[in-house]
């Protein structure tokens, strides 16, 4: 696993020297200049000791990601915490019993030698164990969404700058080789003006984890997706990295949000929607329109950027060109006579033809999509605090992600269109 | 198992109806590309679908040949008057 992870990095930090050797391409994504830097404050024999707080499907998915560049990097998953019991004896055997287990996070915070906490509790957890992390003078990697509410969102990042240590939030796309090249195309002109951008995210299913018989009071511990006070559901679970994406693209955040949901298909024992639209409108005039549902996973999940010139899809790795080349004239000519011989004429019926979708198959973005970006935002998180300090973009792209995303919780809730007040700005 | 012997003169006349089929293809390749106004340069990189079209050709030119194969075999080798 060591081995290919090596092999695939390499090929990516070629790539990435080549990033941070353009103005333009970095300006984009300043966070990626990490990778490409030899020195740090804090030597590479010296270890980086992480404590994980939250150990559930998330979380136990960053920690085997960070056991992958354990000895490469020279790292140290030192502590771990879950006050949820088959959570907290999965990560001591994830850990081999290695990492020191607490089911309480202030005591894990108090460790000493600590570097940094990698957050991955429910929603409404983030904010005070962050707020204390940061007040212990540690590092933090947050998952997204930041907070359930404005308020703590704007508490986080207030923090952060006022105790001077790194905050990143889990928004892994910002480190996706995929999208890396995608910005890179689209800096070039490649799809002219982006216009219009389209964003969607469908799931059949319930999204309820099983509850242990015998313990309905665990069921807001384990579903806490579903519930109004704990989450906002769609918005802050799945919009939220999307609309990361779409304020990336755009380099700039929405000005207004205009949202509408609805409880209409898995009505029992839920309280959070189980369809969204959202329409945010961004300084330029352009649009990303947005929808999620739960009860058809036919069009899966997807953000399509759309331009003057051409068209991505970026979770399927395309770039459709708006004139792709054209095809070779005697197979043109092939088809033409097939269509002569065999379509029926039409006598009478619509005079006109319908507008259907172009049918293209389009490029690949990028050929260099091995890296997986999940285990690149946490080798970075790791490489910042060796450096002691992060990009201030990624706190501030996290923080609006998930701001707008409340926002459209907010405007589907009022049935108004929604803006951001002053005192929410940073 | 017996030998299959191609005469000479039928390989040379299989040849020439290949020969024929490519040349078909090719005119039709610049039919289309002055049709289409594509580069001329696919006279050159779409030589090998302009060979798969000459295969084809040549094949209907078979079946046309096995059509009237019977009535010429019948013709040479029928009862004599």
């Amino acid at each position: 696993m060591e081995e290919s992870f090596l092999i695939s990095r390499r090929e990516f930090l070629k790539k990435i020297s080549v990033i941070a050797g353009s103005t333009v391409a970095l300006a984009s994504m300043p966070w990626m200049k990490v990778f490409n830097e030899k020195v740090y404050a804090k030597s590479v024999n010296d270890k980086v000791r992480l404590g994980f707080i939250g150990i559930g499907d998330r979380g136990s998915a960053l920690l085997k990601n960070v056991q992958v560049f354990e000895k490469i990097l020279n790292v140290e998953i030192a502590a771990i915490c879950d006050n949820y019991e088959p959570n907290y004896q999965r990560a001591i055997k994830f850990t081999n019993g290695k990492a020191k287990p607490f089911y309480d996070y202030r005591e894990l915070l108090a460790l000493k030698d600590l570097d940094g906490v990698i957050i991955a509790t429910p929603l409404t957890e983030h904010c005070h164990i962050t707020l204390d992390a940061l007040d212990a003078g540690l590092s933090v990697f947050c998952e997204k969404s930041m907070a359930r509410t404005l308020d703590d969102s704007k508490r986080m990042y207030d923090e952060h700058l006022r105790t001077k240590r790194i905050l990143q939030i889990g928004h892994q796309r910002v480190f996706s080789p995929i999208y890396l090249e995608a910005i890179e195309k689209i800096n070039k002109g490649e799809i002219g003006q982006i216009t219009h951008m389209r964003g969607y995210w469908h799931r059949n299913g319930d999204w309820r984890r099983p509850v242990p018989k015998g313990h309905p009071e665990l069921d807001r511990v384990i579903n806490w997706r579903l519930y109004n006070d704990l989450s906002a559901g769609l918005f802050t679970e799945l919009l939220s990295h999307q609309l990361q994406v779409a304020n990336w693209i755009k380099q700039s955040f929405p000005t207004s949000v205009i949202a509408n949901g609805s409880l209409i298909y898995w009505k029992k024992n839920r309280e959070v929607y189980d369809h969204i639209a959202c329409l945010f409108s961004y300084p330029d005039q352009s649009q990303f329109m947005y929808d999620s549902i739960n009860s058809n996973k036919h069009y899966g999940c997807e953000e399509q950027i759309i331009g003057s010139k051409g068209t991505m899809e970026l979770e399927l790795n395309k770039v459709y060109s708006e004139n792709p080349p054209a095809p070779p004239a005697i197979l043109k000519l092939i088809n033409d006579m097939e269509k002569d011989v065999f379509d029926t004429i039409p006598i009478g019926g619509a005079s006109w033809v319908p507008e259907t979708a172009v049918v293209d198959k389009g490029n690949y973005i990028t050929n260099n999509y091995k890296m997986d970006e999940t285990k690149l935002q946490l080798e970075a998180f790791v490489r910042y605090i060796r450096n002691g300090q992060a990009p201030e973009e990624l706190p501030i792209q996290g923080y609006y992600s998930t701001v707008w995303s409340l926002l459209a919780e907010e405007s589907a809730k009022t049935k108004e269109r929604v803006t951001l007040m002053d005192k929410y700005r940073i | 198992m017996k030998d299959l012997v191609i005469s000479q003169k039928r390989l040379k006349s299989e040849l020439f109806i290949w020969t024929f089929s490519f040349a078909i293809a090719f005119l039709l390749n610049i039919y289309a590309i002055l049709k289409y106004n594509n580069s001329w340069l696919e006279l050159l990189t779409q030589l090998h679908i302009v060979l798969i079209l000459s295969l084809v050709i040549y094949f209907i030119f078979v079946l046309i040949r096995l059509l009237f194969w019977p009535t010429k075999f019948l013709k040479n080798n029928g009862p004599k008057s």
